[in-house]
């Protein structure tokens, strides 16, 4: 049988059998549940706003119902038109949040506070086209802030897609992990991986394995990561449309993450004695995996830009949940990403060769737990296969 | 034909397998017999690659025995193994294909197999739903399923019952009239005696004897006596040099001696002894064999 084949009946047992029990299912659909939630909840917040806005007398006829019939298609936010003496009093009464807008015709300017709202914009440049529509056309309002943009806003919603996004990777990984060594433990203990083993490889068992539980992760943080992104790359939630793209870098960085970490989490659960449990068995990876995600937080955190953040971005433990945040933050140069896809990718073959040599030899090891020393040197000595079986079969 | 060829393995410090040879040809099915912790087990792991010999070679057909041979093989190792929560059809389809039958081959061999063990309705229950017996032959149709060429069984019969025992001794006598090479170990000797016409016997990794157990039988130095005596004193042996007690209940002696002890003196002592109501004189059992060869 071909290697391809092998891997193939091996991944889609897993696939099948995970998706059997339901979990899967459940968990994506409350994830999943939970993104568009917050969309509908971020939306219907957004649809009940008012535009309050100052014009300086005198104000024009018709600009109210002007104002009100642009607003329409954008979901037709409440205008209150607000009459103030003069430019001066209407850049107050903004001053002092009295106002979100202040629309100078005189000028052709449409006046923020601190932060151009995109939809008000639109919707004061219709109007006012609308009620000049027997004049010559007229220059497009500009539109402008008082105070120079804060960051506030944009910052809020970075940080929040870096943490979401970052934690999200964190607990794929360590959920479908402990899948990986969860399975692993159980054909150890039960003994099938004896006649699995009689006519499977190891490797061709474990890159099944890791590939079937593997997809179902990435189907999983496709479908939330996915639809996060889409939502905020559409403008639904009050974010840059550049965190869509962060966001979605996510999705491959769970493929290069779990391909990592899940050989390791295979190698674990090899050598575990038949005694550990799976959550026992997976802690030395999982801790690791921990102590990743919160290195790098306090890095991202302290200095997103910083030595130490820049060399966790392309450190492989950390890159798949550094990169992504950091993406987020403050921008990743694109020789990083190469960098750190690469530094991954090597680590992943020496994992794979090295990790995949424990595995075989933890599998067929039966009795006291192996030790990792053990399991190494007879790993580097190659001899895929060989164990020793206290208190059975040997005489 | 299987043939294991000087096969060497040392755990550490413990030699598992030392020089050890035999074979198992296509259509017999053999015996595998030996104390425990002989070595048994580490030969048959070494069949599937599971142990990996030190030295020696492991043919099949007069060839190395390698990943793709393997697939042609069926193993059932002595602590069973399946996937308790998967259910048994798709289960006996997954070793199928892992074998090497296609999709629509294997679960049609799985729903076979499901009838002829008489699981048939059980094909959709999670194996751990089924019944000791039941996920035995569920084990034993995962073994099958793919209609390997050999067969390898560690302890097939431990822990069954007696109508078990003889239904898994008649699907065995198909699969070598099938043409498949048997090689099986047990510790039942009369068992193995009553349905194997070959046997492999081996002691600390070495065989110590193999080929059909009527021609050991033949060549043993040792012959049986059974005597069955009324009126006679308790304790009575026979006082013939070369002859020893091997058990003895109501009344009922079977003796050991060898070959050139007459039997006639035992007879005649027995008559003397009391009233000879029967008296057999033949070749040893197995189990009297396999004693010579293991405990001298």
């Amino acid at each position: 049988m071909s290697t391809r084949r092998a891997i193939f009946l091996v991944a889609r047992r897993e696939v099948r059998e995970r998706l059997r029990g339901k979990l899967f299912i459940a968990s994506t659909l409350v994830m999943v549940a939970l993104v568009a939630g917050s969309a509908v909840v971020e939306r219907s917040l957004s649809t009940s706003a008012t535009y309050r806005v100052a014009v300086p007398v005198p104000v024009p006829r018709g600009l109210l119902s002007a104002l009100e019939r642009a607003a329409k298609p954008f979901d037709g936010p409440t205008i209150r038109l607000r009459s103030v003496a003069s430019a001066q009093a209407g850049r107050a009464a903004l001053d002092a949040k009295e106002v979100d807008a202040l629309l100078l015709l005189a000028q052709d300017k449409l006046l923020f506070r601190d932060q151009v709202d995109a939809k008000a914009a639109a919707v004061a440049d219709a109007a006012v086209s609308a009620l000049r529509s027997h004049l010559p056309p007229a220059p497009e309002l500009t539109t402008m802030t008082i105070h120079a943009p804060e960051k506030a806003k944009a910052d809020d919603a970075s940080t929040l897609v870096a943490y979401a996004g970052s934690l999200l990777l964190l607990m794929s990984l360590a959920v479908y992990g402990q899948w990986v060594v969860g399975g692993v433990v159980e054909e150890k203990n039960n003994r099938v991986v004896e006649v699995i083993l009689s006519a499977v490889r190891a490797r061709d068992l474990l890159a099944g394995k890791v590939i079937g539980i593997g997809l179902l992760g990435l189907v999983q943080i496709t479908l939330v990561a996915g639809l996060a992104a889409v939502l905020l790359g559409t403008g639904v939630f009050e974010a840059p449309d550049f965190l869509g793209i962060s966001l979605a870098l996510v999705i491959p960085w769970f493929v290069l993450g779990f391909a990592l970490y899940a050989v390791a989490y295979a190698a674990v659960g090899a050598l575990a004695s038949r005694q550990q449990n799976a959550d026992t068995a997976g802690q030395p990876v999982t801790y690791t995996l921990l102590a990743a995600y919160f290195v790098g937080y306090i890095a991202v955190v302290t200095n997103a830009d910083g030595p130490l953040t820049n060399l966790l971005t392309v450190f492989p433990l950390t890159a798949p949940l550094v990169l992504p945040a950091r993406s987020a933050l403050v921008g990743v140069p694109l020789w990083e990403h190469g960098v750190a896809v690469t530094l991954v990718l090597v680590s992943i073959y020496i994992l794979v060769r090295l990790g995949g040599r424990m595995y075989a030899q933890g599998l067929l090891h039966t009795g006291s737990r192996l030790g990792v020393r053990t399991a190494w040197s007879l790993a580097r000595r190659g001899q895929e296969g060989q164990t020793t079986r206290p208190g059975h079969g040997v005489p | 034909m299987l043939t294991l060829s000087h096969a060497n393995k040392h755990f550490g410090a413990v030699r598992a397998l030392d020089d050890c040879s035999f074979a198992v040809e296509r259509g017999r099915m053999v015996g595998f017999l030996g104390p425990n912790g002989a070595g048994k087990t580490t030969a048959m792991r070494a069949i599937f690659g599971l142990v990996e010999l030190d030295s020696g070679v492991i043919l099949w057909d007069e060839q190395p025995v390698g990943p793709t041979p393997r697939l042609r093989f069926g193993y059932m190792p002595e602590e069973r193994g399946l996937y308790p929560r998967m259910p048994v059809r798709d289960q006996l389809a997954y070793f199928g294909s892992l074998h090497g039958l296609d999709d629509r081959s294997a679960r049609v061999a799985a729903d076979e197999w499901l009838d002829r063990l008489d699981l048939a309705g059980r094909g959709d229950a999670r194996l751990e739903e089924l019944s000791h017996g039941n996920q035995q032959r569920a084990q034993l149709a995962a073994t099958l399923l793919h209609q390997p060429e050999l067969l390898v069984l560690d302890e097939p019969f431990a822990g069954l019952d007696l109508i078990a025992v003889k239904a898994l001794a008649e699907i065995l006598r198909g699969e070598a009239a099938r043409g498949a090479a048997v090689l099986f170990s047990s510790h039942q000797l009369d068992l193995v005696e009553d349905i194997c016409e070959d046997v492999a016997i081996i002691d600390h990794g070495r065989v110590v004897a193999t080929g059909a157990v009527a021609s050991l039988k033949r060549v043993s130095r040792r012959r049986q006596i059974e005597v069955q005596l009324e009126n006679a004193r308790p304790g009575w042996l026979p006082d013939v040099a070369g002859v020893e007690l091997s058990t003895r209940s109501n009344g009922r002696l079977r003796l050991l001696a060898s070959r050139d002890v007459d039997p006639q003196r035992v007879l005649i002592e027995a008559k003397r002894a009391g009233d000879v109501v029967a008296f057999t004189y033949g070749p040893p059992s197995l189990a009297d064999i396999f004693l010579e060869l293991v405990v001298g």
